[in-house]
């Protein structure tokens, strides 16, 4: 378990990886994302309906006892943070509508990861539930420095850019702190967690990106958005669902809750590297494949 | 008794109205430098120049601030780097906070400055910077190892480095130049010797005297006939030759361009988006000699492709004026951040560099309620010939009429001019007529002729003065006898909502001499080529329609954005029209 400075720290993290989403959104951006309706479609189904149920059916599969299956279900239900951003810029996605679907999945986290909490929670008992009203809180709470950062961008480009930096960078910090600090201190519960724990916070991910890619083929996106939107379907707020669990619970209750969160953040970065660096590599075989037809075309001309 | 020519007579200048001064009085400086001073003393605190990164991260430079710099460069290349009055310093940089001090610099010296394409390759550069004899190159980093190997094959002296992020603040500067460099992996090692920027800067002002700066001095020789810059031309299509702009020439443009759009432009009040290149005679021009005279502030933009990179700039600046090509008024309208939230302070936009097309010209206006005006010009004239005057009487598919103390008219194969409402080569005459082509004076008799410039363009004129451009002489395609010309194809492809862009070319042709080619490119994947025919059918004569269409992922394009027809046509077939082997300037690169 984490100390109290250490939720206190991670709490002013927070803050500041907000601030930094905020700095990377303009009211426009609201504006625009509202009027795409597939697109708003699209990003709040994966966030809200896809994974939510990806994280209830592993919890339910492998027999997860409820303190393991609450702390994977609240995973599933968050929305994507500016991580996957930029996870998706590095893998020659489509920045733009990954961008998008954080706003959309954003924009309606107060309302939704409360419901889809809720619902999806539904069977868990009593003393393990996480209250979805807590959740609507800490949301409440965190758009305050998101407006913050929205103002701070209006004010000052160049201030509203460098946070903006600053938060994307922080959440893989974040998750580096987590490893430094929290690892070390729980070597013993790593090692007599159960393998069903380890393959829910991997899968959750992993499957994540699956359901995310199937999805989009399904509604007809070209592989190129696909590959973007699973990415951004797998992708979750690791930092908020660590925070919200510290927030919720206490002692070991808080340690054993933690645990999924935790190994989901820690896994997150890895699996989305290594998918990062395959999907680059198919971008980057596509744009040479197009090349090559210009070059073709050139030739019959 | 002949008729009197009807270009004689003027007929625009009823069109001038109370708008545009009918007559200019000689420009009030002597050289640039000194029109640059005069801009620095008179708005010293605004803002004149912010770069604008794609993600929103800027630097300023104040009118001050750009007069300062631009003179410690000015004493760094006459004391340090000991250069002389008349000496070439070529400027290769995107848009950048550099370029205007070190072009100010360059001027304020007393030398000329050449204006160098970054994108060039080594064996281009070579050409360039042998042809012009350039000394000094001042070169953004991005582009630095071509430059060296270039080098070798040339006579420049020193190199000056500098930065896309020179003088951006102190956080946010090395943030940029981090992002460039490991991130996007833009900024290739090398092994230049060269000065930075900023030491050049250092020195120079070692050595002045604050109280009286020696930069006054260096340019007091200079007169309107000075030469000021070589500008090449025609790089792609046979030897790039520099043309001659005095320091006349450019004010004369600079006031010419000003009176144009006299009722559109306050002094100290305008943000300009510099989307297009500075090193383009048309941005060098109208949005920086133009526009600093005036006191505006230039948001400059390094790279605008992807199109994307403007949006934080329009996001974060009360833009008013803007210009730039058809390519990049079509992207901005394919975006829904421009689109949906267009510029709400924007008094109008200039195009040029190639015709705008009809549909682009009536959704922009439409989507920003502010008028796009089409000009025209050549690099050989400063550029501006002609711009559609902003009042109620501009004609819309029109290059406008010719700018005060033009005159322009239009000639058949015999140099005879043409009547009214009939096609004719155009020719133009006014104090922004260059001097010719640096050291070619076989090429530079071609194409001026007693004081005219011969542009080797096709156009008509209307009773009312103003002109319309019928096409390039060259790119003109005949079909079983007929004239057909590209442009008019194009606009008419391009009024397919279905179509993004579209090129059109003459290929050689067994039974009809020359045949209509329409290279394009879909903005909806499901268009046919029998659908897009069909769509001709009802707009084109038999003749006219296109043999052949070759649907393409994009269009080749030039350093603006002007698409080059000539790329679209196999080697060996580019002169199969026998009326184009007349030796005009090859391109018309600032139309």
């Amino acid at each position: 378990m984490l100390s109290d400075t250490e939720t206190k720290l991670l709490g002013v993290m927070m803050m500041v990886i907000m601030l930094g989403m905020g700095a990377s959104l303009t009211f426009k951006d609201f504006a625009i994302a509202l009027r795409k309706p597939a697109g708003v479609g699209i990003g709040l189904v994966t966030t809200y309906v896809l994974t939510p149920m990806v994280g209830y059916a592993l919890a339910t599969g492998l027999g997860l006892p409820p303190a393991y299956a609450v702390g994977l279900i609240l995973m599933a239900c968050l929305p994507g943070g500016t991580t996957s951003n930029i996870f998706n810029y590095f893998s020659k996605g489509v920045l733009s509508l990954s961008i998008l679907m954080t706003i959309v999945s954003t924009m309606f986290a107060v309302l939704l990861v409360p419901l889809a909490l809720g619902i999806f929670s539904a069977g868990i008992e009593g003393e393990w539930k996480i209250p979805p009203g807590n959740v609507a809180q800490v949301l409440v709470v965190l758009l305050v420095p998101t407006v913050i950062g929205m103002l701070l961008r209006k004010w000052n480009a160049n201030v509203g850019a460098v946070i903006e930096m600053i938060g994307g960078l922080l959440g893989i910090v974040v998750i580096l702190f987590l490893v430094i600090s929290w690892v070390p201190r729980n070597i013993n519960l790593l090692a007599t967690t159960p393998a069903n724990v380890y393959i829910a916070a991997i899968g959750l991910g992993l499957v994540g990106f699956m359901v995310g890619y199937g999805f989009a083929r399904l509604v007809r996106q070209d592989p190129r958005r696909s590959r973007t939107i699973a990415l951004e379907t797998g992708i979750q707020n690791g930092p908020l669902g660590v925070l919200i669990v510290l927030l919720t619970f206490e002692g070991t209750r808080q340690q054993e809750v933690l645990l999924i969160p935790v190994l989901y953040s820690l896994f997150i970065v890895l699996t989305s590297s290594v998918v990062t660096v395959w999907f680059r590599r198919i971008s980057q075989r596509e744009e040479a494949a197009r090349d090559n037809a210009k070059i073709g075309a050139l030739a019959r001309a | 008794m002949d008729a009197p020519s009807p270009y004689a007579l003027r007929p625009w200048m009823a069109q001038y109205g109370a708008h545009i001064a009918h007559t200019l009085a000689p420009p009030p400086h002597a050289n640039l430098a000194a029109m640059a001073d005069a801009a620095v003393q008179r708005f010293a605190l605004q803002t004149a120049f912010t770069t604008v990164m794609p993600n929103g991260m800027y630097g300023s430079l104040s009118y001050a601030q750009v007069g300062e710099m631009s003179n410690a460069f000015a004493v760094y290349l006459r004391e340090v780097l000991k250069l002389q009055a008349g000496d070439r310093v070529a400027l290769q940089m995107p848009n950048c906070l550099a370029y205007p001090v070190a072009l100010l610099g360059v001027l304020k010296a007393g030398c000329v400055a050449v204006n160098t394409n970054p994108l060039y390759t080594p064996a281009e550069m070579a050409h360039q910077f042998n042809d012009s004899g350039a000394k000094v190159v001042v070169v953004v980093d991005l582009f630095a190892d071509k430059l060296e190997q270039a080098l070798p094959r040339t006579g420049v002296k020193h190199v000056v480095l500098t930065r896309v992020s020179e003088f951006f603040p102190a956080v946010v500067g090395p943030i940029v130049r981090a992002v460039m460099k490991h991130w996007n992996k833009l900024i290739p090692k090398h092994g230049l010797s060269f000065t930075a920027l900023p030491d050049a800067l250092v020195q120079g002002r070692a050595l002045d005297t604050p109280s009286a700066s020696q930069a006054g001095r260096y340019a007091r020789d200079v007169g309107h006939d000075t030469l000021a810059l070589l500008q090449y031309t025609g790089g792609t299509t046979g030897v790039a030759k520099g043309a001659m702009l005095t320091h006349g020439n450019l004010l004369w443009n600079l006031s010419q361009m000003r009176a144009m759009s006299a009722s559109h432009i306050e002094d100290g009040r305008e943000v300009v988006l510099t989307a297009l290149p500075l090193y383009h005679v048309f941005a060098f021009t109208v949005n920086f000699l133009c526009m600093f005279n005036a006191g505006a502030r230039n948001i400059l933009v390094p790279n605008p492709r992807p199109i994307q990179n403007l949006q934080r700039a329009f996001e974060n600046y009360p833009i008013t004026w803007v210009t730039g090509v058809n390519t990049l008024y079509n992207a901005l309208l394919g975006e829904e951040w421009f689109t949906a939230f267009p510029p709400k302070h924007l008094k109008a936009a200039g195009g040029g560099g190639a015709a705008m097309h009809h549909a682009v010209v009536e959704r922009f206006e439409a989507v920003t309620k502010a008028p796009l005006v089409e000009g025209y010009g050549l690099t050989e004239s400063s550029p501006v010939v002609c711009f559609q005057p902003l009042n109620s009487q501009r004609q819309r598919d029109s290059i406008g009429i010719p700018a005060p103390m033009t005159d322009v008219r239009l000639v058949d194969d015999n140099g005879a001019d043409v009547p009214v409402g009939q096609p004719g080569e155009l020719l133009a005459r006014g104090p922004q007529v260059m001097k010719g082509y640096w050291q070619r004076p076989e090429d530079t008799a071609q194409v001026l002729k007693d004081g005219w410039l011969l542009t080797g363009d096709v156009a008509l004129m209307d009773e009312h003065g103003t002109f319309r451009i019928v096409d390039r002489k060259k790119d003109m395609i005949l079909v079983s006898g007929f004239n057909v010309y590209p442009n008019e194809i194009e606009d008419v492809l391009s009024r397919h909502p279905k179509v993004l862009e579209a090129a059109v070319v003459g290929m050689p042709d067994a039974k009809t001499g020359e045949a209509v080619h329409a290279h394009v490119v879909k903005r909806d994947q499901s268009l046919t080529s029998e659908e897009l025919l069909a769509h001709c059918r009802t707009l084109l004569t038999g003749y006219k329609l296109p043999a052949r269409v070759v649907f393409r992922d994009e269009l080749p394009k030039t350093a603006v954005g002007k698409i080059l027809r000539r790329e679209l046509r196999p080697a060996g077939t580019s002169a199969v029209n026998p009326a184009a082997a007349t030796a005009n300037p090859h391109n018309n690169s600032a139309r």
